[in-house]
């Protein structure tokens, strides 16, 4: 299926997920439907309970379009908060089925 | 936004918990025994400390802390508010908003009233019968020792697990395992606080397994970002109390759903709980530069990892929630959370800036209106274009615009009154005299200009009251009367004014005092013949005091003339009854607005005037038969087989020389509010309008007799009939009281 290899993107995280920024994040994540998705939390530092919510909903939405969800290069900080808030890696990754 | 705007807004919240607070007291203080109450009392202190602690202003967390643990012991029935707790309490009320006040604008509370308000707080607290006897000045070293540091509990919480085996009993710990379920709400998030702070927090007491509930997160198109829609169960093994576990939350109490309770060992695991293991230091507030290379080098290793183990955890995951999804979806269209959101937050805060620059704005846009209206109705002679017809419409939205407008800025006076009642309580306190304020009409909402500038007026004649108006409890006693005194502040909206009563039942104006005290002043001449009521009034003559002594109180010299000029400048009035004996009535009668007025237009000697219509009880144009004269230029009209005086307004103001003709012009019948009426006459009504008020004091000068001032559709400028003082001067009494006062000695 070239068509759909074609469509993929890349998000890169900004440094800090607080509440301002969880509208931003969802407002990105809601352009990107349709096409894979490759998530870089490299330079995340902080992490706020409101962006991993629209993180969780996407990769859900993610699953549900048959399309891949995939969080990259996780920094330290973000994957101690995703375990600090009991979510877990699956629940933010879908893949293309 | 800045720190110092979030602390801005903080200290307005602040005020708002302070107010909350103090009636809540009073409440308390009146007999009501209601459980929200007390708790809408602890609720106040409790954010109050809150917020402090979140920007470091530590005196502040001290003292509320004292005092939060205190009303706590009224929370939860240890200790019974009576009137003696309720008096340390509302003291304390009082230091507390001083604190406030000073971490806002600087400055110190007196640390001797912080500490000891602290130790009869703490008496309280330990159960002991305020007032609270010289406590053991040694035993507590200072207010702060008490205190928790609630917030930077930084570092760790050494966990005892590296004994097991070993024999050793003596230093091992008992641990406690606890089950709690957190649910935050939108506006935890939204006042800054953030569930994965606390929740690191929490994993630092112990040992803790955490699953997250996210069947209530809807999908990605659907979800509104800045909503809470996680929750958790957390197990958490710790040596702490349930207490501390729950002081984890403490500033986000009201904000979340929150349960704490000791774990049965069958708790049935509807969640996998997934442990929390990590060093979570680098989730501290400050940045940790060393990087931990094992961290790292584990980051990395568990990625493939994840991702290789991702399939079929993913389908589980989502599985699940699909399953749930249809069941949620009923549920959620119920339980929205916006819709729960915009039922609690319906208030937003405003700059009053802003507030004002509507208001003005829409000011020019009826003058502009009226301008319009003008040109219109001057080039369509029979009124019926449709043109005509829309300006009409175009009216009465304008119209509908302003009143709207205005009651953004409407507020009722409670805020004022509240703060009376301290006034009254400090005063009592340090002149030794009982008094208990009564308020009414707390609600009455007038607009926010006018509740600012009421205060300080207010707060003088309270004063006043409390030192002058009310006796002592032993010469009330003598008197027989209750020896406590009560002093009555009631306010109500009275034909388009609001008018604040302040009613004492001391002992009523000395007059024989006041009088002689005129005299010797120099304000009277000694053989002056005054009226009782004229006596009451020589109390607002310029530097008149009647104290004997002066006490920091009242009688700095500035006493009830500066009253009564802050209330005129206002567009009020102020007038006193008092009966010996049984105490004194002060009458304020104020604008509800200072911005707009509705005013009826006449012409007087070619110039426009405006009347407030509020003022006129009925128009009429007067016939020959029904002018009698008397004296040397004095008249009365009849109307209706009474007679009322008759007020030539161009005669009063100067305008002509002489009277003119009745007969030729109109006469507005108006009532004063030093009661009466009097036929004022003017030489013909132009008509009926909507003006805006602009202050002739700020633009020109204050102009005897008249008001301010306004711009007409024409653009010509207006000035608005200050009716009482041109009642008042055609009683005899020149258009500058003051003045005569002072000729008259």
């Amino acid at each position: 299926m070239a068509a759909r290899k074609a469509a993929s993107g890349k998000l890169a995280l900004s440094p800090i997920l607080d509440l301002n920024e969880a509208s931003a994040l969802h407002g990105k994540l809601m352009s990107m439907r349709g096409k894979d998705i490759v998530i870089d939390a490299s330079a995340v530092e902080r992490v706020g309970v409101q962006c991993v919510q629209v993180l969780v909903a996407g990769a859900a939405a993610w699953q549900a379009d048959k399309k891949s969800f995939l969080v990259e290069k996780a920094s330290d900080a973000f994957e101690k908060t995703i375990a600090l808030i009991g979510i877990s890696e699956t629940q933010l990754i879908a893949k293309e089925i | 936004m800045d720190m110092n705007e979030i602390k801005e807004i903080f200290f307005q919240e602040c005020e708002e918990q302070l107010a909350e607070l103090e009636s809540g007291l009073l409440k308390l203080n009146d007999g009501d025994r209601d459980p929200e109450t007390v708790n809408a009392v602890f609720r106040a202190v409790h954010s109050i400390k809150g917020g402090a602690g979140a920007f470091g202003l530590e005196e502040l967390v001290a003292f509320a802390h004292v005092f939060e643990t205190t009303l706590d012991c009224v929370r939860s029935n240890k200790l019974e508010p009576n009137q003696d707790v309720l008096k340390v309490m509302l003291k304390s009320a009082d230091v507390l908003a001083d604190l406030v006040t000073c971490s806002r604008d600087g400055g110190s509370v007196e640390e001797s009233r912080t500490r000891g308000l602290v130790k009869e707080l703490e008496a309280l607290a330990n159960g002991e019968a305020p007032p609270a006897a010289e406590a053991p000045k040694a035993a507590k070293p200072a207010a702060a020792a008490p205190v928790a540091k609630p917030t930077d509990d930084s570092g760790f919480q050494p966990i005892p697990f590296t004994f097991d085996g070993f024999g050793e009993e003596e230093d091992v710990i008992e641990q406690f395992t606890y089950e709690v379920t957190f649910k935050p709400t939108r506006e935890l998030y939204s006042k800054g606080n953030e569930a994965a702070l606390l929740l690191r927090d929490l994993s630092r007491l112990g040992e803790m397994s955490i699953a997250c509930d996210i069947d209530q997160l809807p999908a990605l198109e659907s979800i509104d970002p800045e909503a809470s829609y996680f929750g958790w169960k957390i197990s958490i093994t710790t040596p702490k109390s349930e207490d501390e576990v729950r002081a984890v939350f403490e500033f986000a109490e009201w904000d979340c759903e929150l349960e704490v309770k000791p774990s049965e060992a069958s708790a049935d695991e509807e969640l996998p709980m997934i442990p929390v293991p990590f060093d979570l230091s680098s989730l501290d507030d400050e940045p940790v530069e060393t990087v931990q290379p094992q961290a790292e080098t584990a980051a990395k290793a568990s990625v493939p990892e994840a991702t290789s183990s991702v399939a079929k955890a993913v389908n589980a995951a989502v599985e699940k929630k699909e399953s749930a999804a249809a069941a949620a979806a009923a549920a959620a269209a119920q339980n929205n959370p916006a819709a729960a959101a915009s039922s609690a937050g319906q208030t937003i805060r405003v700059d009053l800036d802003r507030v004002d620059r509507l208001i003005n704005l829409v000011g020019e846009l009826v003058i502009n209106q009226a301008m319009l209206s003008q040109s219109v109705v001057e080039n369509d002679t029979n009124g019926t274009s449709a043109v005509n017809m829309g300006l009409e419409e175009l009216q009465q939205l304008t119209r509908e615009i302003q009143d709207s407008v205005m009651a953004i800025r409407a507020q009722p006076v409670k805020p004022v009154f509240q703060r009376m009642s301290r006034i009254v309580r400090e005063v009592a306190d340090m002149v030794g005299k009982q008094i208990r304020l009564v308020t009414e009409g707390e609600n009455t909402e007038v607009d926010k200009t006018v509740i600012d500038k009421i205060a300080e007026p207010l707060t003088h004649m309270i004063r006043n009251a409390v030192d002058h108006g009310i006796e002592s409890p032993e010469k009330r006693e003598a008197a027989g009367k209750d020896p406590e005194g009560t002093i009555k502040l009631s306010a109500k909206h009275r034909s388009g004014r609001i008018l604040i009563e302040l009613i004492d039942d001391g002992g009523g104006i000395n007059r024989e005092r006041v009088k002689q005290k005129a005299i010797d002043n120099d304000l009277i001449s000694p053989d002056a013949n005054l009226s009782d009521e004229e006596i009451d009034n020589l109390i607002f003559a310029p530097g008149f005091s009647t104290a004997d002594k002066i006490s920091d109180i009242s009688g700095r010299g500035v006493g009830m003339d500066v009253v009564k000029r802050s209330i005129q400048a206002l567009g009020g009035r102020i007038s006193i009854s008092s009966r010996p004996g049984l105490g004194s009535t002060f009458t304020m009668s104020l604008p509800l607005t200072l911005a707009v007025l509705d005013g009826m237009v006449v012409t007087v000697a070619g110039q426009t005037l405006v009347v407030p219509l509020t003022a006129i009880v009925e128009t009429l144009q007067p016939e020959a038969s029904a002018i009698h004269s008397f004296g040397s230029n004095q008249r009365l009209i009849s109307i209706r087989n009474s007679f009322c005086p008759l007020v030539d307004v161009g005669r009063i103001l100067n305008f002509r020389a002489n009277q003119a003709n009745p007969v030729d012009g109109v006469a507005l019948l108006v009532e004063s509010e030093g009661g009466g009426q009097r036929a004022l006459m003017v030489d013909a009504i132009q008509g009926q309008r909507q003006v805006v008020i602009k202050s002739l004091e700020a633009n020109y000068t204050h102009v005897p007799g008249i008001a301010a001032a306004t711009i007409l559709g024409d653009g010509r400028v207006a000035l608005i009939l200050d009716v009482d003082a041109v009642v008042g001067a055609s009683r005899g009494q020149s258009l500058k009281p003051e003045m005569s006062l002072a000729a008259a000695g």
